[in-house]
């Protein structure tokens, strides 16, 4: 007998879907709803285009095809003359890193440099938090002590306890244990249990039937067999989803590197610092905006290939203890 | 027979035992560390006094004072203003909007697909990526545009005082609506067709249905949204570190901003600057807690049942 693979939810068929819609689905008030939805599609859309005909025009401060081609000639139009500045941009598009030892002059971190920073420390910011997340919710789920309990219990005070300010306090420990301006130090730092999607993890494991593990228990399986053979496939899915989510956040996010790494930045860190300072040959619009559409083409990539994953269903449940 | 059960029934749960505690160790010990000894050392700081040339401390409770004042001060009162604005704004907008359109997905209504794919793009797209495209858009493109349309001479809405925080909260509920519709449509996609279907014999449809029905079925996620935004009340950045760096205009800080900018300041200043933001950061603790847990309270009282 083959069970499915956990996923978040129930993704309901097709004809679920169309039994949910009315007969009369042409109401005035849906007409309107359309109207929005499409306006803000509309509106979502136009940005991104603004952003990517932009990184096409003329970013070369101070000369005459940037007065004529941008500043002030041509600031929202279609580009009349297509330039190519992401080469520009690849090149030059380099951040001031501190030295990872403190002492000496800041290093120059040029673009590939991020990139594999940003993989390094987004990979294995996700994989940690996610397996940590998931195996601390199985031994909660499967192992009924009272220690378990209250771990669910905590994650739950933790979500809805808000510590305002530890920033501080988490720096000053990840300097004191040396985790501080290191990649492998934030995995460590995010290789923690709170959150959302542990809760995820523990209703799938709670709701998994226990017949699997006795029948692998009878058959002679160990713990740890159990676990990796019978139960990780079971829920592969989920772990994959939660690991996409978490990676693409990690991607994303520009301000932990920022107050973390300062000598290992992330192209989202680099980002921040080109469009927030006046890095030579990098400060005007266009370049910017370039530097940011090749930010967005490697997330852009994963999400067009995973979008049926990312986009099958995350609920979020309710807080009760 | 039976001794030689129970003795493996024993064996199996010490086995059991074992595995348990090998298997939570590390999160238990990354807990204790990175969340109680955090949060233990902010309070020890809160009360240091620390000179950063002898590297030593002594214990004080004058960052509580000060901090105290400061939080006073018209600077910080404006950004208790702000953060509260922020919180207001974004749950009587992003909620009902969120939900109504929601709706309109979970029904399956023409072109439902599509828009679920699109809603999710600025969830998976770099806040940083989607502000600096807003940000040059607002602050380039849109003034050339109302003067060249509406013969309008305007400055960039986001270097208006007057106008500056309404764009950057507009900006706020634009990139949430997406994500709050598809929390919602999910949960709404989790329901029994079979409850819509009875509701629907009964004569429950449309707003009725919506209201009945629908709305306190996904009324969990609705409160998680409440509660998680009052638990963030000082600390949500409303975005004000991708759009300005650390120079957001006074008018616009929140407390999220403050806290973190000065954060990355005091790492750069020595540890000295610690105290009086760990000081701050209790004070506003003092004040959310209670909030929020008053807001769950009320949330569980004056809610919906499932049921």
């Amino acid at each position: 007998m083959k069970m499915k693979s956990g996923t978040i939810g129930q993704v309901p068929t097709i004809n679920q879907k169309k039994s949910r819609g009315s007969k009369s689905r042409f109401t005035l008030l849906t007409v309107l709803m359309l109207v929005v939805l499409i306006v803000y599609s509309l509106s979502l859309f136009a940005l991104f285009f603004y952003g990517f005909i932009t990184a096409f025009k003329c970013g070369k401060v101070g000369t005459l095809e940037y007065r004529l081609e941008y500043y002030p000639g041509n600031l929202y139009g279609l580009p009349k003359t297509w330039y190519w500045n992401f080469g520009f941009v690849f090149k030059n598009f380099v951040v001031e890193g501190t030295d990872p030892m403190g002492v000496g002059a800041p290093v120059k971190v040029g673009m590939v440099q991020m990139f594999g920073n940003s993989i390094l420390y987004s990979l294995g910011c996700s994989f940690c938090n996610t397996f940590v997340m998931c195996l601390t919710a199985y031994g909660c789920a499967r192992f009924p002590y009272k220690f378990s309990k209250i771990i669910h219990t905590t994650v739950i005070i933790v979500m809805i306890v808000p510590i305002v300010g530890n920033a501080p306090a988490e720096l000053e420990m990840a300097i004191r244990f040396g985790l501080y301006n290191q990649i492998w130090g934030m995995w460590i730092m995010r290789a923690n249990f709170l959150g959302m999607y542990f809760l995820v993890f523990y209703d799938i494991f709670k709701s998994l039937p226990t017949a699997y593990t006795e029948a692998a228990k009878i058959d002679g399986a160990g713990n740890w067999a159990i676990l990796f053979r019978v139960i990780f496939p079971l829920i592969a899915n989920t772990f994959l989803t939660v690991l996409l989510i978490t990676f693409i956040t990690s991607w994303n996010d520009y301000q932990i590197p920022f107050l973390y790494l300062p000598s290992y930045p992330t192209v989202a860190y680099g980002l921040f610092t080109v469009v927030n300072s006046k890095i030579k040959g990098m400060e005007t619009t266009p370049m910017r905006l370039a530097a940011a559409i090749i930010m967005l083409i490697p997330i852009l990539i994963v999400f067009l290939c995973t979008q049926k994953r990312l986009l099958g269903n995350l609920t979020v449940g309710g807080v009760k203890g | 027979m039976a001794i030689r059960k129970k003795r493996k029934g024993l064996q199996n749960n010490r086995n059991d035992l074992i595995f348990y505690c090998i298997i939570m160790a590390w999160p238990v010990l990354q807990f204790a560390v990175f969340y109680i000894g955090v949060n233990f050392n902010s309070i020890l700081i809160a009360f240091q006094d620390i000179d950063i040339v002898t590297n030593s401390y002594s214990w004080t409770a004058k960052h509580f004072v000060n901090g105290f004042e400061k939080m006073l001060s018209p600077t910080q009162l404006t950004m208790a203003k702000n953060s509260i604005l922020a919180y207001l704004i974004t749950i009587c907008t992003s909620i009902p909007l969120g939900l109504l359109f929601s709706y309109y997905i979970y029904k399956a209504m023409p072109g439902a697909g599509i828009f679920r794919v699109i809603l999710f793009m600025p969830s998976i797209v770099s806040s940083i990526i989607m502000v600096s495209m807003f940000r040059f858009f607002t602050t380039d493109a849109f003034p050339a545009m109302m003067r060249d349309f509406f013969d309008i001479t305007m400055k960039a809405p986001l270097d208006d005082k007057s106008t500056r925080f309404g764009t950057v909260m507009f900006y706020n509920i634009w990139v949430g609506f997406g994500t709050a519709v598809l929390m919602y449509s999910n949960k709404m996609s989790t329901i029994d067709p079979a409850i819509s279907e009875a509701a629907s014999i009964e004569g429950a449809k449309g707003f009725s249905e919506f209201w009945y029905i629908t709305l306190p079925l996904v009324f969990p996620t609705l409160s998680i949204f409440l509660i998680t935004g009052m638990a963030g009340l000082f600390t949500n950045q409303i975005n004000l570190f991708s759009f300005y760096g650390v120079s957001a205009p006074e008018s616009v800080q929140t407390f999220g901003y403050w806290l973190f900018r000065e954060a990355k300041r005091a790492t750069k200043d020595g540890l000295a600057g610690y105290s009086e933001l760990s000081a701050i950061g209790l004070l506003l603790t003092f004040i959310a807690v209670p909030l929020t847990l008053g807001m769950r309270m009320l949330i569980e009282k004056l809610g919906p049942s499932e049921d």
